[in-house]
């Protein structure tokens, strides 16, 4: 693993979440939790383009296949690294936006919170607007409701990954 | 060669690869800017030159290249009867002209000076305080968020390209944040990469290295465009599919990665790093992605050059750290770090043993002995391990398990992914089929394998060069085996 994996290994600890990569739904559940981890501060240096499915990085997918291939072969690299303090406490305070509920629930409550976030930061629609982030989900095929996208929104200026 | 179409065109350049390519009035303004003329400072293959001497393209020719195969994409797409506003399809092409602008002196080597482990982190025996990952530092960021950043904040470029507003939707191209149209979205996402097209044949004919001649007419003939806006190949282009999947895996294997060049790129990323994290003086190195997202989006863009890090180079021969002078003196004199041991790995990728993997287990173990026994310093030792792949098979269903699949589960397949994936129109298929599932596909069986080169490399310039350096490959030769 290089550095950058490494932190990457270490963020995904530090959410709690497995390092599990082997449906789709995985691999977007990671995606995603790691778009609202840099969100928050935790600088892992990936960036995030737009895809069916939200916020999308290309190269975290070959940094996820990477480390899942050295983890299968018994080789763990990021052992012995650690986080500095101030990520470990902003990834211990976003753990309490990922519900500890069923993989598909938690799924769909990353993917509305990255896309979200996504939109608003690169200006593609405004904030204030929920109706249009709504829309906008909806072209997408994404059946999330207006009532949703607004507690989306306010979970996101409540945990400080949007302004208020 | 080909000519490029050429309705309602300002002006045409004559291109070694595509022939002559017919550019709009507002392409050519784009061009003059000197945010865009940068890119002719900037070599396409950063040091490959130091081994193969023609290899001195730039990312300004790539980028025409870039619009040129996207004038021919879209060409398909209309022939397909896919129908585009005027302006969407002017900022497409944009788009492609300006994919690049935002690369980084010697390109991917500084962009990655993040990801680059040293020496002394990996080797056992390394204190705790330097295994630390502090990511409340800004990494420096990819070269889309630069480019984007370059088009939205450069006046000369703003203004070229017709305002802010336009500049920002040309940008949402190449970076992919388009949210507005998921059709458009699916086409540029599944366009098979007009950059890869355009460089490997480029880097084939300037390096003379013959693996890069993909067949791209007869790829450019059998492209096609769903009514889904998804772009693939007739299936009688497999083969052109395949050799193009191959060309760039041989490329990688004998340029790319070639082992002097990457030896020096490699001893250049470390110096950089080195020089950037120390207390002392950084010689410009830009000290977190903050410090470069001030420098691209100023003045000082301009000079954001190969030269910029080649004067870094120069300065840091005379530095007081000799670790930092030797890193310096090896790129600037050419005087390659010496390769002391490669280990060559071809395995079916569940494979849990290879020899790769004792190597490096051998060299955490082993290398700080070594060091202090050849009284060497240790971060003068380049621990490198390149891995290539001819296709890359993401985790899913297999072509059996699809076959079997509800419409409802195929949704549910890595759409994402599918982004990266050829796809591959079968007989009179409205809507194209993945690669990986073309079952009589010779590369496809390669989707298994991957390949990858262990290397170890000393820096070392005394006297007795010779006789060290063959004494340290007696030590290593046997680190390849379990103990």
């Amino acid at each position: 693993m290089d550095r950058q994996q490494i932190g990457l290994k270490l963020t995904v600890d530090g959410l709690n979440l497995p390092f599990q990569i082997d449906t789709f739904e995985d691999r977007l559940i990671l995606q995603k939790a790691v778009y609202l981890a840099q969100a928050a501060g935790v600088n892992l240096g990936y960036y995030y383009h737009w895809y069916l499915h939200g916020p999308y990085s290309p190269s975290l997918t070959q940094d996820e296949y990477a480390i899942g291939y050295e983890l299968s072969q018994d080789l763990d690299d990021s052992e012995g690294w650690k986080l500095d303090d101030e990520s470990t406490g902003r990834l211990e305070k976003l753990k309490n936006l990922i519900p500890k509920s069923n993989r598909p629930e938690l799924r769909r409550k990353l993917e509305l919170l990255a896309s979200v976030h996504f939109l608003i930061n690169r200006r593609q629609v405004r904030q204030n607007d929920a109706r249009e982030i709504t829309e906008t989900l909806k072209r997408f095929n994404k059946d999330f409701s207006e009532e949703e996208v607004q507690n989306a929104l306010r979970e996101l200026i409540d945990y400080g990954l949007l302004a208020a | 060669m080909v000519s490029s179409q050429h309705d309602d065109s300002a002006k045409h350049v004559v291109d070694s690869i595509h022939g002559n390519i017919h550019l709009k009035e507002r392409e050519v303004k784009v061009i003059d800017t000197p945010s865009f003329q940068r890119l002719r400072q900037l070599k396409q293959l950063a040091m490959a030159q130091l081994v193969y001497p023609t290899a001195t393209h730039t990312r300004f020719s790539h980028s025409i290249g870039a619009l040129a195969t996207m004038i021919r994409i879209l060409g398909s797409a209309e022939e397909n009867g896919i129908p585009f506003e005027p302006e969407e399809k002017e900022n497409l092409r944009l788009a492609a002209l300006l994919h690049d602008i935002g690369h980084y002196p010697y390109s991917h080597l500084m962009e990655k000076v993040d990801s680059i482990k040293l020496i002394e982190e990996e080797v056992e025996g390394a204190p705790p305080t330097a295994k630390a990952i502090d990511t409340t530092r800004s990494k420096y960021p990819e070269h889309e968020e630069v480019g984007e950043l370059i088009v939205t904040g450069q006046d000369d470029l703003v203004k070229a390209i017709g305002g802010g507003e336009r500049a920002k939707a040309v940008a949402d191209i190449f970076t992919r944040s388009k949210a507005a149209d998921a059709q458009l979205s699916k086409l540029i996402h599944s366009s098979f990469d007009i950059d890869r097209w355009d460089y490997l044949l480029r880097d084939s004919y300037a390096t003379g290295v013959p693996y890069g001649h993909i067949d791209l007419n007869y790829l450019l003939n059998n492209l096609k465009v769903s009514p889904q806006k998804v772009v693939g190949f007739s299936d009688k282009a497999l083969p052109a599919v395949e050799h193009f999947l191959l060309a760039r895996f041989f490329m990688h294997r004998v340029v790319y990665y070639h082992k002097t060049i990457y030896g020096m790129e490699e001893a250049c990323r470390q110096l950089l790093r080195r020089l950037r994290d120390r207390d002392g003086e950084h010689y410009g190195v830009p000290t977190d992605g903050e410090a470069v997202k001030n420098l691209v989006t100023s003045r000082d863009l301009r000079m954001f050059t190969d030269a910029f890090v080649d004067n870094i180079i120069q300065r840091a021969v005379d530095d007081e750290d000799s670790v930092v002078r030797a890193l310096a003196n090896s790129i600037q004199s050419r005087k390659p770090p010496v390769l002391l041991k490669k280990v060559l790995v071809c395995e079916e990728t569940e494979n849990q043993y290879h020899a790769g993997k004792w190597f490096i287990q051998n060299c955490k173990a082993k290398l700080r002995n070594l060091a202090d026994e050849f009284q060497i310093p240790l971060q003068q030792f380049l621990l490198c391990e390149p891995k290539s792949t001819i296709v890359k098979r993401h985790k899913g269903p297999t072509f059996g398990q699809a076959a079997q699949m509800k419409p409802d589960q195929i949704k549910e397949k890595a759409f994402e992914e599918e982004g990266e994936d050829i796809k591959i129109f079968v007989g009179d298929d409205e809507e194209p089929t993945s690669l990986m599932d073309i079952e009589h596909s010779l590369v496809v069986k390669y989707a298994n394998y991957f390949f990858q080169m262990f290397r170890l490399y000393v820096i070392y310039e005394g006297e007795d060069k010779e006789d060290v350096v063959t004494q340290l490959g007696d030590k290593v030769k046997s680190w390849d085996k379990a103990e």
